[in-house]
């Protein structure tokens, strides 16, 4: 469907939900290929829905009279209705079969006439809920600007609730549109998680809007233009998909004038605390040295729950593991931790937690009193180090870990905190942890006998919840000393 | 011996696995009767009778004088029960914790448990904070100052803003007065009630019980709003017999109209709420459990007679459907 040549002036404007791609384009076969056969089907019933329909309209036959291409050699042939499209996809539903029959369906059938932009962000965000390793997030603060910090303080006010922004979607998203516009021309979508507390943008970054010649069909679904911010609920913290700028001191390319796609994510990155930020309500973002493959980690480790402060040996109190509630009458040491977690997550559901009891007895190891004493010291040592963390209870894996040391060599602990005598031979030494789990990882190890339980420093039992730190004398450093 | 246990894998006979699933049932009753034992026996053990018998060792009849031998378990049952009286009479408990950590450079903790009841008549899992004690380098001395070391409370609930109110540090404050040494006792001795009247004498003045008041406070503040909202969710029928929240297409409740009600985000701060006529509607819980302030948009703009039906008369939380009942059948004829 060509468009008749007009006048491109650059605009302000976010690019339209209904911009669409043209569906012969690989790379968006490549990035719907991506999907399960059934998220496939999923998401052709959520488009062909009563409500999406007037958005993504299927090809019927009423529009094939300005086509001239030959129906009969599509494999496809074009529905009457949506009805009879809807019908098609639940014979499909109904039947097993490949992938590639739905997405040849989709592409070549009844969306011939291109996939939207919108429907692309659809399909983009079923994959993350269905994957939600697929990308690597960093965990930044949102803090506020407190300009009378003074002043604050001596009236104390009577509202203890944190300072989070409170947030429309919506409205966020306009201000983020009238921040960035100027400098960068993007598609954005918002949803919420079909699985978890978050609410994901998903923004898609073209070129500046001076420097906008006809996009290649290529770009659109180019996976490295996609910016994601997820916001969990209620705190205040955000998930942005954007590497830290670690590079940013390695970008001299200047000449290039902002087109490339790192620069035009810096600058989302940049206008988010703009747009989240109201008159005498000014925030800013703030690293809080945390990224992880997993959103479930982050939410457990930088979200609203109680494992955002209490980690490593303190995880026992976040997941209330050694004492049960003071309605219990059995004596708190009489009763496992598996128990007491099980208990005060589902307390509604009395039965259900019953029958749970037989299968998941003991899930690590054998019962500590059968151990030699040797042994179950160090279990007992390394219970305690680790609290629940990297036990089968609480899954939430760190996939990366990264440690600078900064002891100098032989010194002991009685060393005092003198830093500038040491500043002249101190060796770094860089650790780099990665695995599906490195505190899991790391508690195995302490239970084979290769790190000793008692005498590792904290870092090592995740009970400062980062993935990147400097350590002294195993303990990290403050950032803000 | 191979083939035989290739073929019992291959076709599972359905007898077979009947009675496996029978099996199973029946250990799982089995694993039900004995933890309902175990409870029952804790419950028994911690009985005044059996437990006055025990302090008075004099009284005990002849044919029970294995005793001593099961004395340990109901001194540890009636250890455990006064500490549970005490957890749930004063809902704040303090309890020492030493830090494992080798490298931590203060390792006895003053731990806090705060023990927060619920509608069901159950306690949530109880919130914990660990206070650490920090020696302060002020001109005055040194002196210790505590800080709070970890905690669970959820992140809405601003910890660091409570601290630096309740358990302020030298370093944030110009005065050095050396009367922070011992802060806990004089802050048992003030009154509790209103810490920043004297914030102008003593600003370094450490207030324990100032910090756990608020923070208990905002935290039953916070389970009160979410059990609030569930209270009219179920009067609305939005919740299905199992407590489990019905499917979408419900049929908007006859009296008022209203297809769905609902909490904003965890906080519960703010509730949404949806009319059947595709009015919507969102609303302010204050932390006593009134209608603070209320916003209804219909397609004719706002609907300032429904706002004022939710804010008024009180502005209970709890009535707010009454209130909208009666200025819906107002409205109608």
């Amino acid at each position: 469907m060509a468009r008749p040549k007009t006048v491109r002036a650059p605009t302000t404007a976010s690019l339209p939900h209904n911009l669409r791609i043209p569906s012969t384009a690989p790379s968006l076969a490549k990035s719907l290929g991506k999907l399960s056969r059934q998220a496939l089907l999923d998401l052709a019933f959520l488009w062909l829905d009563d409500r999406n329909v007037t958005s993504f309209p299927p090809y019927l036959q009423s529009d094939q009279h300005d086509d001239k291409v030959d129906d009969e050699a599509l494999p496809y042939p074009a529905g009457e209705t949506i009805e009879e499209v809807r019908r098609a996809y639940e014979d499909l539903q109904d039947r097993k079969g490949a992938k590639r029959e739905v997405l040849e369906r989709i592409l070549e059938g009844d969306w011939r006439h291109g996939i939207t932009l919108r429907q692309l962000a659809m399909a983009d965000l079923r994959y993350m809920d269905d994957h939600p390793a697929s990308l690597r997030w960093t965990a930044l603060e949102l803090s506020r600007i407190d300009t009378k910090h003074k002043k604050s303080k001596e009236v104390p006010s009577v509202d203890w609730s944190s300072s989070i922004p409170r947030m429309q979607a919506a409205t966020f998203v306009q201000a983020l549109q009238r921040e960035i516009s100027p400098l960068v021309k993007a598609h954005y979508h918002l949803a919420r998680s079909a699985t978890l507390p978050l609410t994901f943008l998903r923004i898609f970054v073209v070129d500046s809007p001076y420097q906008s010649p006809r996009q290649t069909a290529e770009i659109f679904a180019d996976s490295s233009r996609v910016i994601y911010i997820a916001f969990p609920d209620s705190c205040p913290y955000v998930y942005t998909s954007i590497t830290a700028p670690t590079g940013s001191k390695a970008t001299p390319s200047t000449t290039s004038a902002a087109t490339d796609t790192r620069t035009l994510q810096r600058l989302v990155r940049d206008s988010i605390p703009k747009a989240l930020s109201r008159p005498q309500e000014r925030f800013s973002l703030q690293a809080t040295s945390l990224a992880a493959k997993n959103l479930p980690t982050l939410l457990a480790l930088r979200g609203p729950g109680r494992s955002t402060a209490s980690n490593g040996a303190f995880s026992i109190f976040a997941d209330a593991a050694i004492e049960g509630s003071p309605l219990d009458p059995r004596p708190s040491s009489t009763v496992s931790a598996e128990e007491h977690i099980r208990t005060s997550q589902s307390d509604q559901a009395d039965d259900k937690e019953n029958t749970d009891l037989s299968t998941s007895k003991r899930p690590h190891g054998p019962d500590p009193g059968s151990l030699c004493p040797e042994l179950k010291k160090r279990r007992l040592a390394i219970d305690s180090r680790f609290g629940t963390l990297g036990s089968s209870l609480t899954p939430a894996p760190l996939d990366r870990l990264d440690i600078r040391l900064l002891d100098a060599l032989g010194s002991g602990q009685d060393q005092s905190d003198e830093e500038d005598e040491s500043v002249s031979t101190l060796p770094a030494i860089s650790l780099t942890f990665t695995g599906s789990d490195v505190i899991a990882g790391i508690r195995k190890l302490a239970e084979l006998g290769i790190v000793d339980p008692e005498r590792m420093p904290s870092w090592m039992t995740g009970e400062e919840g980062v993935s990147v730190a400097t350590v002294r004398q195993g303990r990290p450093l403050q950032k803000d000393k | 011996m191979a083939t035989t246990l290739s073929r019992v894998t291959a076709s599972p006979d359905p007898e077979e696995e009947e009675l496996d699933l029978e099996l199973s049932s029946l250990r799982a009753k089995i694993c039900k009767v004995r933890s309902r034992k175990r409870i029952l026996t804790s419950s028994l053990l911690t009985t005044d009778p059996v437990q006055k018998l025990l302090r008075n060792p004099a009284q005990v009849p002849t044919s029970l004088n294995n005793i001593a031998a099961i004395s340990p378990l109901v001194h540890a049952a009636g250890a455990h029960t006064s500490s549970n009286h005490h957890r749930i009479a004063f809902s704040a408990t303090a309890f020492p914790f030493k830090d494992p950590s080798p490298t931590a450079t203060v390792t006895n903790l003053l731990g806090l448990r705060l023990d927060v009841c619920t509608r069901n008549g159950r306690f949530t899992k109880p919130y914990y904070v660990l206070l650490r004690q920090e020696p302060s380098h002020t001109a005055a001395g040194s002196a210790k100052v505590l800080k709070v070391h970890r905690h669970t409370v959820p992140s809405f609930i601003s910890i660091p803003r409570l601290e630096r109110v309740y358990l302020p540090r030298a370093h944030t404050s110009h005065k050095n007065d050396d009367r922070e040494g011992s802060a806990e006792d004089e802050a048992e001795a003030a009154d509790p009630a209103k810490p920043w009247k004297k914030s102008s004498r003593a600003v370094l003045e450490q207030d324990v019980r100032g910090f756990v008041r608020e923070l208990r406070r905002e935290l039953v503040a916070w389970h009160m709003r979410t059990d609030a909202i569930d209270f009219l969710r179920e009067k609305l029928g939005l919740v299905g017999e199992d407590g489990e929240p019905q499917p979408f297409d419900v049929s908007p409740d006859r009296d008022t109209g209203i297809v769905s009600l609902a909490a904003a985000a965890l906080e519960a701060r703010y509730v949404r709420l949806e009319w059947a006529d595709g009015r919507v509607g969102r609303f302010k819980l204050s932390n006593a459990g009134i209608v603070e302030r209320a916003v209804v948009i219909g397609d004719e703009g706002r609907d300032k007679k429904t706002e004022d039906a939710m804010t008024g008369g009180g502005g209970r939380v709890e009535t707010v459907l009454d209130r909208l009942k009666v200025d819906v059948s107002s409205k109608s004829p």
